[in-house]
């Protein structure tokens, strides 16, 4: 679903992006001197960490709410005695009231334990680090194509702009990003995989692996699972950067110094390349990374489809029970991912744009 | 962004009315409001896409509406279904049937009542709690601002999502937690944009003006930051049921939903329960995806246009 | 990077470079992807012609420890890898030996003696002994840890020596029917005293698991797969298949689509294939479908009432439903047959007595004058008599004057409960009773709180029926309405516990079933569980890669998921294992071809923006 809520900000165009919003006129109100850039630094490093917490906060007392004693899960059906209820409530330390449970939480989670999954019986920390190299496999192959084909069909779109390139562009990005992301992969699905004749299925129908091949046939065949979800995400998701890439760009094409730049005599193809695209490209950066913290959460639904061995579907497991620590640590990660991207294009926005923080 | 189109008019409104002859303050509004909905809607015009997207909406609209009619209530019963389960496409039904044998063209047109619904409702939570956050975040600054803005900033960087699903859990199932988890997820968005609108609003000279003539917060909020951010707040709800409605069907796919409700994810999630993805049944699966996009995709093209229309400097949709 | 810096030119060049390298990424990525279409070989030739049986799962593992595990995924490798005490045939399900090969119970019922074979070792060369045998059971009885999984077996276990290596015996507090059908790995002493905590070792670690049975676990990978290497010094001979591998896909559809690929051998009926994926498969070359009777029961169970073994009553369930001719009214208003024929379109067998037929000794069936049919006429006319009239509006009415409304607990991941739910809410609807469906992930809470009227309610029967029998028992009602009994459904009924504590005294086999038979009847006839039908668990295996495998029982039976490890002891592959090699051959020229088509576009794309960076230098 970041389609869900990004749709919003994607058309709404560059200003409507919350973090550039505010930024821009921000710039005018701090100071411009490079002393600046260390107390932006220190302020926007102190904002992530308070986020960190409040999210550490909210995961420890939003799944409170959820409705299930986890011990009767684990002991679901199967007569257990009172004594070893006990014993498990203890082992988890759900018979402390629940303030103890919460700084007992938080004190372990600053050291890097995150409880123990009650399905799994093992640490919640290894539970995610098993699953988070698979997640950022698929993530970040996604990112890296949907980002890069975006930017330059946005590019292009935005030179061409009005003419029939420009047109069945952006509607082809916008229909793929109106479609349902697990439905598309479905229909890849039955068309690529189980094949529909003539065609033969030409990938796997699910999972990271056949589980038979080493070495370099092994990445070969990590690969091969790789492409069907790949291409949904990209399919699903470049829209939004080429939307924001085009309408950045015509904002930028509008703006007074090209039509000096043009008047100084440049030819207009390198107006656009060494002036327009630079400065368009500011809007395009944040989103990407708010983007990149986002996509992490909004895998959930190509994991299910295509059986991929992530944090999604690892979280959709935990949910269903509920395994409150792994739920809780998974929530605590998608969100940490999106502070933590947020905050970097907060770093890198000064050095990109003159204007903020220098 | 700035939407200029009603402030300049909208400015007399806060003087103190004038009784003299000729058309009342309110009739000259309301002749004023009408001049601008035809402005409005001259300009809308232009866009191909945004009238292409606003004539299907009406159609969908219209099927919707007309359900009872034309398939009737009793198209999801299973007792008396009229066919054998999963049939393809025939001249009697002509999108098959489902496992239990009921007609699927009926469901899919039964199911887009609930689609719609949801996504309207949805939308219209959505823009409800963003725009009062906006609005009075903007109004009223000082702390509550900024106990209200770190609250936007909090929700904005919680995946939505997993919010949802969480939420959706958390409450029983039935279209009202839908409607409330896709609400209580998707508003900071629209908080953020009112906001920056109402401050550019209230920066406005006529504003001191209005203070200054004993106006309180109430009426400055409600007479003349509301009708400023109306546009903003219009095109937002489109675009806002456009993934409303694709949130919904998530929600529905991934078992959320209220399970004796036809809508069109849960129609997604039945095919895949019944397996029609391995056993080659695509035309169980392929309409309601179909639907979903396009009116998702309607709803899409909407919004850009009337945005289009209010801000043409983004030249978003052209 | 700043705006000045880009007018320079020695910014510039570097542009094109990094889109250069990008393209190339991106290229490179797609030739891995399309190269990787040639391995796709039969799943049935793994590495240097090795056998290997792919196994297509849809759950994942929970724990691989023994006294963790309670996912049927696992203890099925449990089975694979650990020898029991005893074994069931598969012909029949009639006991045999396993670790054990005989046992005897001393006169007063109280001592078991085992004795164990000697001709099983454990994988890494150890003799395996009724030491360790007596080491796990009195690991489970003392940490509670280790008592997490299979707890229940050793409850009345008094105490467990093992007087030599090749005797272990077994004291009870009370006699128990079920000392043959100890269903508990036994695991090598040597290996797991060193385990320091039960309830979080997972033996996910160190490869390969020492164990003795058929296969030894030599690989595991999280959500990913399970690899077993055959045990070729296993007693009872080694299997056909060198290497079984159990792969897991969260969706059954892409599990059917790999074996219509070949990509696995056998597609688990857990959960069952629905009918249409059944279907689709019937036709399909080299597949067989194995539509086997299920041992699961379904049923729809009433709350009698929850309350705890303290006598407090708890829960909200509806008062109508003390009243067991509502109950039978009720269970006649549910047409059964319409229930196979529909929803499990014939892949299930109509209900009757609680244990299904395919534990042929135990099944149970109501006589023509106990029998509860479809009957709505009959049933209306059951509830008007026991004083629920229908109103004006046609609206069954409570004893409180109020419209009669259940709600049903169902399970939101189970397709089936959601389709009967829809036909409960139209023929109870007939009968002027509104049924609401509440279906939830998660049903345990509601369930244990006695929070629900009725409920969708199912359990898998092992050979020895004990557990599902003790289940209904006064005995398992939690002790106050705080704890956790065993209890299914709060049932507490005399004549049944009497019964049920004669036939775990009995140890005569047909005595014993006669027993059995007795309380399904009483069962029967309270209306509590009422089992509308036993399922099938349809499964489905590639016959070019499995030539022959052992179903259970052996006539008509499931494959996985037995109570044996009959099923993958005895597969044997197929020679040929290579017919889908054509198939895979067209797709790996496609997948060529597509791969280059890519490949040649991006080449055009990118030689147009060199072109125009050339250009733009100048």
């Amino acid at each position: 679903m970041s389609s869900a809520t990004d749709s919003a900000s994607a058309s709404a165009g560059a200003s409507a992006n919350p973090s550039a919003a505010d930024k821009r006129p921000a710039a005018g109100t701090r100071g411009r001197t490079r002393s600046a850039y260390p107390r932006y630094l220190a302020g926007k490093l102190a904002g992530a960490v308070v986020s960190l917490f409040a999210v550490l906060v909210t995961s420890f007392f939003l799944f409170r709410l959820i409705p299930g004693d986890p011990v009767k899960f684990m002991t679901g059906g199967r007569p257990v005695s009172a004594e070893q209820l006990a014993v498990y409530k203890e082992e988890f330390g759900l018979d402390l009231p629940l303030w103890e449970q919460f700084t007992d939480y938080c004190a372990k989670a600053l050291s890097g334990d995150l409880g123990t999954s009650y399905q799994f019986h093992a640490p919640v920390v290894d539970k995610i680090t098993e699953a988070l190299p698979n997640t950022l496999l698929l993530t970040g192959t996604a990112f890296v194509l949907y980002t890069a084909l975006g930017a330059f069909l946005g590019t292009r779109s935005a030179w061409r702009h009005g003419g029939l390139g420009d047109r069945l562009n952006t509607g082809l990005a916008l229909t793929l990003y109106s479609i349902p992301s697990f439905w598309l992969g479905l229909l890849l699905i039955i068309v690529l995989s189980v094949g529909v004749d003539p065609i033969p299925g030409l990938f796997p129908t699910g999972g990271m692996e056949s589980g038979r091949e080493e070495g370099f046939a092994h990445m070969l065949d990590v690969a091969h699972h790789l492409v069907l979800p790949v291409v949904t995400l990209v399919a699903v998701e470049y829209g939004q950067t080429l939307l924001v890439t085009r309408s950045a760009l015509l904002d930028e094409m509008g703006s007074d110094y090209l039509t000096t730049a043009r008047a100084k005599g440049l030819r207009d193809d390198l107006v656009r390349r060494r002036h327009a695209v630079p400065n368009a490209l500011l809007p395009t950066v944040t989103l990407v990374f708010v983007n990149l913290g986002r996509t992490v959460a909004g895998v959930i639904l190509v994991e299910t489809v295509f059986s991929w061995p992530g944090l999604g579907g690892l979280f959709y497991q935990a949910l269903s029970v509920p395994d409150l620590p792994l739920v809780q640590g998974l929530f605590f990660v998608f969100a940490a991912a999106v502070i933590l991207m947020n905050t970097l294009a907060d770093l890198l926005y000064p050095m990109l744009d003159p204007r903020v923080g220098r | 962004m700035t939407a200029e189109t009603t402030d300049t008019t909208e400015s007399a409104s806060g003087s103190p009315p004038v009784k003299s002859g000729g058309p009342g303050p309110r009739a000259l509004a309301r002749r004023r409001r009408r001049a601008s909905v035809a402005r409005f809607w001259r300009e809308y015009r232009k866009h191909r896409a945004g009238v292409f997207g606003l004539a299907a909406l009406v159609l969908f609209v219209l099927v919707a509406l007309t359900a009872p009619l034309t398939v009737g209530s009793d198209v999801d019963s299973v007792t008396d279904a009229p066919g054998q389960p999963l049939e393809s496409p025939s001249g009697r039904f002509p999108l098959g049937t489902d496992q239990f044998g009921r007609n699927l063209l009926g469901l899919l047109i039964w199911g887009s009542r609930v689609s719609l619904l949801v996504g309207l409702l949805a939308a219209v939570l959505s823009v409800l709690i963003g725009a009062l956050i906006g609005i009075t975040a903007g109004h009223f600054r000082g702390w509550y601002a900024t106990v209200m803005m770190r609250i936007t900033d909090w929700f904005l960087v919680m995946p939505t999502l997993v919010l949802a699903i969480v939420l959706a859990t958390v409450l029983s199932r039935s279209l009202g937690t839908i409607v409330l988890a896709i609400g209580v997820t998707t508003w900071p968005t629209t908080a953020r944009l009112v906001r920056a609108q109402t401050l550019a609003v209230e920066s406005r000279p006529y504003i001191e003006r209005a203070k200054a003539l004993g106006g309180g917060h109430w009426h400055i909020m409600s007479r003349h930051v509301l009708p400023n951010v109306m546009p903003l707040i219009l095109a937002q709800t489109t675009l806002i049921i456009s993934s409303a409605i694709l949130a919904e069907a998530t929600l529905a796919f991934l078992g959320l939903g209220d399970p004796a409700v036809v809508s069109w994810g849960g129609l997604l999630q039945d095919a895949r329960e019944a397996g029609s993805v391995s056993s080659g049944d695509w035309w169980y699966l392929v309409p309601p995806g179909i639907g979903i996009a396009v009116v998702a995709l309607a709803f899409t093209l909407c919004g850009r246009a009337v945005e289009a229309v209010l801000n043409p400097r983004l030249g978003v949709s052209r | 990077m700043n705006r000045h810096d880009q007018h320079g030119s020695g910014r510039t060049s570097h542009r094109p470079w990094r889109t250069r390298l990008l393209a190339a990424a991106g290229a490179g990525a797609l030739l891995l992807a399309s190269g990787a279409v040639a391995p796709s070989v039969s799943a049935a030739d793994g590495d240097g012609g090795d056998k290997v049986l792919t196994v297509a799962v849809a759950q994942s593992v929970d724990s691989l420890s023994p006294f963790l595990a309670v996912r049927l995924l696992s203890t099925s490798i449990h089975r694979l890898t650990y020898e029991y005490l005893t074994n069931y045939d598969a012909k029949d399900n009639h006991v045999i030996p396993g670790l054990a090969t005989e046992w005897k119970s001393s006169p007063d019922k109280l001592t078991w003696t085992y004795t164990i074979r000697s001709d099983s070792k454990w994988s890494d060369g150890e003799q395996a002994t009724a030491e360790d045998a007596a080491w796990t059971f009195n690991t489970m009885m003392t940490d509670p840890g280790a008592a997490t999984a299979n707890g229940s077996f050793v409850g009345n276990f008094a105490k467990v020596t093992a007087p030599s290596p090749t005797q272990l015996v077994i004291r009870l507090k009370k006699p128990q029917a079920t000392m043959t059908a100890l269903d508990v790995p036994i695991v090598p002493k040597h290996v797991w005293e060193k385990v320091d905590d039960f309830s979080k070792f997972n033996n996910d670690k160190d490869f390969p698991v020492v164990g003795n049975g058929p296969f030894v676990l030599t690989d595991y990978k999280p959500d990913s797969y399970v690899r077993l290497k055959a045990n070729k010094d296993f007693w009872r001979g080694a299997p056909k298949f060198d290497e079984l591998v159990f792969r897991y896909y969260k969706d059954q559809d892409a599990a059917v689509a790999a074996l219509r690929k070949g990509e696995v051998s056998f597609v688990a009926g857990s959960p069952s294939l629905t009918p249409a994926q059944a279907d689709s498969l019937k036709g399909e070359e080299n597949i067989r479908v194995n539509d086997a009777p299920g041992r699961r029961f379904y049923a729809l169970a009433t709350n009698p009432g929850a309350r705890a073994k303290d006598g407090t009553k708890f829960g909200d369930g509806d008062p109508s439903l003390l009243d067991q001719r509502v109950r039978n009214a009720l269970f006649m208003a549910v047409d059964r047959k319409a229930i196979v024929d529909k929803v499990f379109q014939g892949h299930a067998v109509e209900g009757a007595g609680y244990i299904p037929p395919r534990f042929s000794s135990y099944f149970f069936e109501p006589s023509a004058g106990q029998e509860l049919a479809y009957d709505p006429k009959k049933a209306a006319q059951l509830l008007d008599e026991a004083g629920y009239r229908t109103n004006g509006d046609g609206k069954r009415l409570g004893k409180d004057g109020k419209p009669l409304d259940y709600r049903i607990l169902c399970h939101a991941t189970d397709p089936n409960d959601k389709a009967v739910g829809k036909y409960l809410q139209e023929w109870w609807g007939e009968l002027g009773i509104s049924v609401t469906l509440n279906c939830l992930d998660n049903v345990t809470d509601p369930w244990l709180a006695g929070k629900y009227d009725l409920a969708f309610d199912g359990w898998s029967v092992n050979p020895d029926p004990d557990f599902v029998l003790s289940i209904h028992t006064c005995d398992a009602l939690p002790a106050t309405p705080k704890d956790t009994g065993a209890t299914d459904n709060f049932i507490c009924d005399k004549q049944y516990d009497e019964l049920y504590a004669r036939q775990l005294g009995e140890y005569d086999a047909d005595k014993r079933a006669e027993i059995v038979k007795q309380m399904q009847s009483r069962l029967y006839d309270t209306g509590y569980m009422n089992v509308m039908a036993y399922p099938n668990a349809v499964e489905a295996y590639r016959t070019d890669q499995i030539e022959s495998i052992t179903t259970m029982p052996s006539d008509a039976g499931n494959i996985y998921g037995q109570d044996g490890y009959w099923s993958w002891w005895s597969a044997v592959p197929a020679d040929s294992g290579d017919s889908s090699g054509s198939s895979s051959s067209t797709g790996t020229v496609i997948g060529i071809v597509a791969g280059v088509v890519v490949l040649v576009g991006l080449g055009v794309l990118f030689a147009v923006r060199r072109r125009a960076s050339a250009d733009d230098r100048e």
